[in-house]
């Protein structure tokens, strides 16, 4: 067989692939978007109302406006104490030896963890009468133990930051650990001679080699953060109330809960705008170097 | 103080933090894995010393819970995926690293893309779709909508591996007379086997621990392990040692496979954007 033609079959189970389990579930959730779209409601999935179902959202529907103001609080909480943490323990962890090599390596678990997992633990630990957290304040703090921490709206928010947190610094961390390995020795060394101190070596030369790794993180993180939906579910589930309640969960609600798929898929489609951008500079580290 | 023993200090310090950090980072998981062997007693006590005990990895797969049947549907519903995924995503890379083909970077961005399509955006369709041919609540159906999240990144890490390949070894071969499939075999599929027990390695773990898909898609017979976790709330809330034993079976098996492929775990998250 010609090369030509066989180049193309290679490609080809992939690209059916990706097209039937991606591309059209996203082009058919973008039709959805525009039907009166209830579950229930045999035919409705055909029955075309134009945009209502995104007027409804912006103009009527305040539950959306709070998934949006809690996803975005959240995204941005997350992704900035995700990375400086990550960078920390980067620095820490960065040099040769063996006590840190170890530590690298253990560092893989947490990111083994799947998500949902890590809420369950995040919601044991946190519980009221026999959590670790509890117990911990108890000793520390007494007068916060007495603190339901996921009953409180802004607590149980904080609790789910913190889950998100612990469970991505790790990935980062490495990410960073390599990022920091590419930084020339040289011009550490001579920004030292030069009389920098450790701070200013970091500031002026460290970080702004790091750029592009940075840059690549933190889209990556936006990415992700901005989809979080299985720790919120098993950790509180929303609530209490609706303060934790993220975009993908809000859509989750009310297209399995509620049956009203039509408008879930448009608010999912709302979310999928900023994913497009969001990949189209990620697609530019990815494809710089070649 | 001289200016060794201010070093010497300095690297005590640097050194205990590095020990706290880790330990804080492993906190969640040492809690899980303590509550795991306490008895129900225990476990509503806080104790750090304790009689350990293996009765609650029994009775997670003793009724009502019956976790076994879920432990199936997560391997086979993972090996599975794994197996179609491989294969068909080894093809593209291939097909992408050696040739240039028409609408190539399109391909690749879309792929690149897929990545980042909300999963709840993703199965929307597909449960309106399942639910008309009567594929929800079956394995094979889960199968399916996993391919979604793992063919992204199982054709781009091959390709990555494809692309460290040189291409001396193909040449020559072909000089000498053989076909380019008999050089994909013989010479390619060797070289990459690494990179495609990473990759597969890799995949596995995303569909392991895959929630959100099998959260709306099964609801009895294709149940898998993390949406099992659910069960375990008693009349009186959480059962925290049973949850944690499940925990246990859930996490263990992917922190070993995580430790085999860990040197390429940030390549293959990254997809490349960091080498």
């Amino acid at each position: 067989m010609r090369d030509d033609t066989l180049k193309y079959l290679l490609v080809l189970p992939a690209v059916l692939v990706v097209s039937a389990t991606a591309v059209w579930p996203l082009a058919e959730s973008l039709r959805l978007s525009f039907t009166v779209g209830r579950l229930n409601r045999p035919g409705s999935l055909d029955q075309y109302l134009g945009f209502e179902n995104f007027s409804w959202a912006f103009m009527e529907d305040p539950a959306f406006w709070n998934s949006v103001w809690v996803t975005a609080v959240y995204t941005v909480a997350t992704v900035g104490l995700t990375t400086v943490l990550a960078l920390g323990l980067a620095l820490l962890l960065a040099p040769e030896g063996r006590l840190r090599s170890t530590a690298r390596t253990l560092l893989i678990l947490p990111f083994a963890m799947s998500p949902a997992l890590i809420g369950v633990s995040f919601r044991f630990m946190f519980n009221p009468e026999f959590g670790l957290f509890d117990a911990f304040f108890g000793l520390m703090l007494p007068p916060l133990a007495e603190i339901s921490w996921l009953a409180n709206p802004t607590l149980a928010f904080a609790v789910c930051v913190m889950a998100d947190v612990w469970g991505w610094i790790p990935f980062l961390t490495l990410v960073l650990i390599g990022g920091l390995a590419a930084v020339p020795r040289e011009t550490i060394e001579a920004a030292r001679i030069d009389g920098a101190n450790a701070w200013r070596v970091f500031r002026d030369v460290t970080l702004p080699q790091m750029g592009p790794v940075l840059a690549v993180v933190v889209i990556l993180k936006t990415i992700f953060s901005l989809k979080t939906f299985d720790q919120i579910f098993m950790l509180t589930n929303g609530g209490p109330g609706t303060a934790t309640q993220t975009l993908s969960h809000y859509i989750y609600f009310n297209g399995m809960k509620y049956g009203q798929i039509g408008y879930a898929a448009s608010v999912a489609w709302l979310m999928v705008i900023p994913m497009i951008i969001l990949t189209y500079f990620y697609a530019k580290f990815v494809f710089r170097k070649e | 103080m001289s200016g060794i023993r201010v070093r010497r200090f300095l690297a005590a310090v640097r050194a205990a933090l590095v020990v706290i950090a880790i330990f804080v980072m492993l906190i969640p998981i040492i809690w899980i894995f303590l509550a795991a062997f306490k008895n129900h007693v225990d476990v509503y006590q806080l104790k750090l010393f304790f009689t350990p005990t293996l009765d609650n990895f029994a009775t997670v797969f003793e009724p009502p819970y019956l976790l076994g049947p879920k432990l199936l549907n997560s391997t086979l519903v993972a090996l599975a995926t794994v197996a179609v995924a491989i294969p068909v995503a080894t093809m593209a890379a291939y097909g992408f690293s050696r040739f240039r083909l028409i609408g190539e970077t399109a391909m690749l961005v879309v792929i690149l893309a897929t990545q980042f399509v909300p999963a709840v955006v993703i199965i929307l369709p597909f449960f309106v779709m399942f639910r008309d041919i009567g594929l929800l609540d079956t394995r094979i159906g889960l199968i399916l909508v996993n391919l979604a999240i793992v063919m992204p990144f199982a054709i781009w890490m091959i390709k990555g591996f494809i692309d460290g390949i040189p291409l001396d070894t193909e040449e020559a071969a072909m000089v000498d007379g053989s076909s380019r499939l008999g050089v994909i075999r013989d010479i390619v599929l060797p070289m990459a086997a690494p990179g495609l027990l990473t990759a597969g390695i890799f995949c596995f773990i995303i569909a392991w621990n895959e929630f959100l898909f099998a959260l709306i898609l099964t609801n009895k017979h294709s149940v898998t392990l993390p949406i099992g976790l659910a069960l375990f709330k008693g009349e009186e809330g959480d059962l925290w040692n049973l949850l944690s034993a499940a925990g246990i079976i859930i996490m263990a098996p992917m922190f070993v496979l995580a430790l085999i492929i860990r040197e390429y775990f940030v390549r293959g998250m990254t997809m490349g954007a960091v080498r």
